[in-house]
């Protein structure tokens, strides 16, 4: 048994990334939890290690580097584009492993030129991967956000419709449930007639109604949502229970959730879909396009990547882009990565800052390397 | 043979209520010393030994195997144990301790009826507010469970709440309570209401056997097991 926990091949990654342009980070281990609670969902929580200061703040052994690394670049406001390398140690409460293990990965942040960045975290991690595991037949999952939200608006259902199967996207559980509930109406229950009356022909009549019960409940000094927020959302509601998603369709969205195929196919075969069905996917399908070009230009074997259209990350940060690698025929992630636009001006950046990035699951390639 | 321990509620309606069982199954339990010790003993039993604890312990105790049986809510046994039917079995459901775990929102909430509608004002929370949707609650695990696992709702924060929760709302701690109840009542008084689809758990106090390998050479523990469930 080795003495020292670090994986042995953790000099030679230190050099893959400098030999990538990305610079070395590091982060405190103990960071405030309320940023990963806030981001990734209170699902975390079991799975972290908490702890609380003497002032009652909420702390937590870092449970991955993504968010504190993006929380660093705020901080120290270097600018962009700029790419970071970080290694060290990360703690979850795992049913399979240990509790403490090592990543590794690479976050590019405020990249502008988005296929060219996602086409290099991809490459950069399957050469990595590739150099770890000589001689290993990997293979590459690829899904994308976008594609999938501009299949989805360009049905023609009721925004909260529209909203709902987005926020659902990688939950296939969840999805299906909602394309089953899509296909029959949803009557609005729980409503008095008196109600469902103004709704239907008084707006600010309702708003008044709602406006006056807080009032008089004593709800309306600390209430979150506003009368007006709650009859904006009555409206939406009568006409999602008004909705039902025709047979056809639900039909191209099942169809579109199915299809799975070499990345070499998957441009021609996308825009073949939207054309059959009469889909305006737009900037989706060319972004799309872009990005497959410019994997090719880096020399990357597309035949290697899957592309599977029903692959996505619940979290609503995630924004384009998601990859997994793998050994052919083996599970277990090695490294898992993705775009998430959206989670810098989430964490308090002031302007956007567009961002793709990956990690590697050390202790897997390691076991990897051993057999 | 080895001593069985079982615990049961130290005070209250739960403790009288108890005894009152036991007492049906042909196990009287008689305190040692004086009625208020927190050890007590079945008349007739000598291999038998009462613990009087708080509910939340008694829960506790169990997962660590520490008792062998235990009088508590099954509410206080799914949030407080880890893969609960792993490590305890639930010998009988009692009757008494009715009481369920739900999720209420405010009643003015016209828009919000079920489970489905909370997951679309959570995703659009923060857009709207700058922060998640607050649920204070002091059963976290249960909320978990029902609000990710059965729901696929992940975007909410819990803001953990060990007193009158039912207030929360009001003083603008939370948006919205997951918590116990019995008759609904304390929830009307503050203006919130059970979404259709919002009962986490219908509980009430149990019988429950601490799942430990040794039991079952043991008949006493057989025994117990019947003459409890022969009540019902």
């Amino acid at each position: 048994m080795p003495l020292i926990n670090m994986p042995e091949f953790s000099d030679r990654l230190l050099d893959e990334f400098s030999g990538r342009g990305a610079v070395r980070i590091d982060t405190p281990v103990i960071q405030p939890a309320a940023p990963f609670l806030d981001m990734a969902g209170e699902d975390l929580r079991r799975r972290i290690f908490l702890t609380e200061s003497e002032r009652g703040e909420s702390l937590c052994l870092r449970p991955e580097f993504t968010i504190p690394v993006c929380l660093r670049h705020i901080e120290s406001a270097t600018g962009t584009p700029r790419r970071y390398g970080y290694l060290g140690e990360v703690f979850r409460q795992r049913r399979d492993g240990d509790n403490e293990f090592y990543q590794a990965g690479i976050e590019d942040l405020g990249e502008r030129d988005v296929a060219k960045a996602d086409a290099r975290a991809i490459n950069d991690a399957v050469q990595i991967i590739a150099a770890l595991l000589p001689g290993r037949a990997l293979s590459v999952t690829l899904g994308d956000q976008t594609v999938f939200e501009a299949v989805v608006r360009s049905l023609g259902l009721p925004l909260g419709w529209q909203k709902r199967l987005i926020q659902g996207f990688g939950n296939t559980a969840l999805l299906k449930q909602l394309l089953l509930t899509l296909a029959s109406p949803q009557p609005v229950s729980g409503l008095s007639p008196d109600l469902l009356a103004l709704l239907k022909q008084d707006e600010a009549a309702l708003i008044a109604h709602i406006d006056r019960t807080m009032q008089e409940t004593g709800y309306s000094t600390n209430a979150s949502r506003s009368p007006r927020e709650i009859a904006a959302r009555m409206k939406e509601k009568l006409a999602l229970a008004e909705t039902r998603l025709d047979g056809a369709a639900l039909l191209l969205l099942s169809e579109f959730l199915s299809l799975e195929l070499p990345l070499t196919e998957a441009a021609a075969a996308l825009a073949g879909f939207a054309d059959a069905a009469g889909l305006a996917l737009g900037p989706a399908l060319s972004d799309f396009e872009k990005r497959v070009e410019a994997l090719a230009e880096l020399g990357i074997d597309l035949s290697r990547i899957t592309y599977r259209a029903a692959f996505g990350r619940p979290l609503d940060y995630y924004t384009g882009l998601v990859f997994e690698v793998t050994q052919k025929g083996d599970d277990a992630v090695l490294v898992g990565g993705g775009r998430f636009d959206r989670l810098l001006t989430l964490l308090g950046a002031r302007e956007d800052i567009p961002a793709v990035g990956f990690s590697l699951w050390l202790d897997r390639i390691e076991k990897a390397r051993s057999r | 043979m080895s001593t069985i321990t079982i615990a049961l509620p130290s005070k209250g309606r739960m403790k009288d209520d108890a005894s009152a069982i036991f007492e049906r199954a042909g196990l009287p339990i008689v305190a040692v010393g004086n009625d208020r010790s927190y050890r007590g003993r079945v008349e007739g039993h000598d291999d038998i030994e009462i613990a009087f604890l708080s509910a939340s312990e008694i829960a506790r105790e169990l997962g660590h195997g520490s008792v062998d049986f235990g009088v508590t809510g099954e509410d206080l046994v799914r949030e407080g144990l880890v893969d609960a039917d792993r490590r305890v079995e639930i010998v009988a459901r009692l009757g008494f301790g009715h009481a369920d775990v739900v999720v209420a929102v405010p009643e003015i909430w016209l828009d919000v009826e079920t489970m489905a509608d909370l997951g679309d004002v959570a995703a659009d929370f923060r857009s709207r507010h700058g922060r998640r949707l607050q649920i204070a609650t002091k059963y976290w695990r249960l909320t978990q469970q029902h609000f990710s696992g059965s729901h696929g709702i992940q975007l909410y924060r819990i803001v953990e709440s060990l007193g009158a929760t039912e207030g929360a709302p009001a003083a603008g701690q939370a948006d919205i309570i997951v918590d116990i109840t019995s008759t609904g009542s304390t929830l009307k008084a503050n203006h919130l209401k059970i979404l259709s689809d919002g009962v986490i758990l219908k509980s009430q106090a149990c019988l429950v056997r601490a799942r430990k390998a040794e039991h079952e050479a043991n008949p006493r523990v057989a025994e117990i097991v019947e003459a409890v469930r022969k009540v019902f």
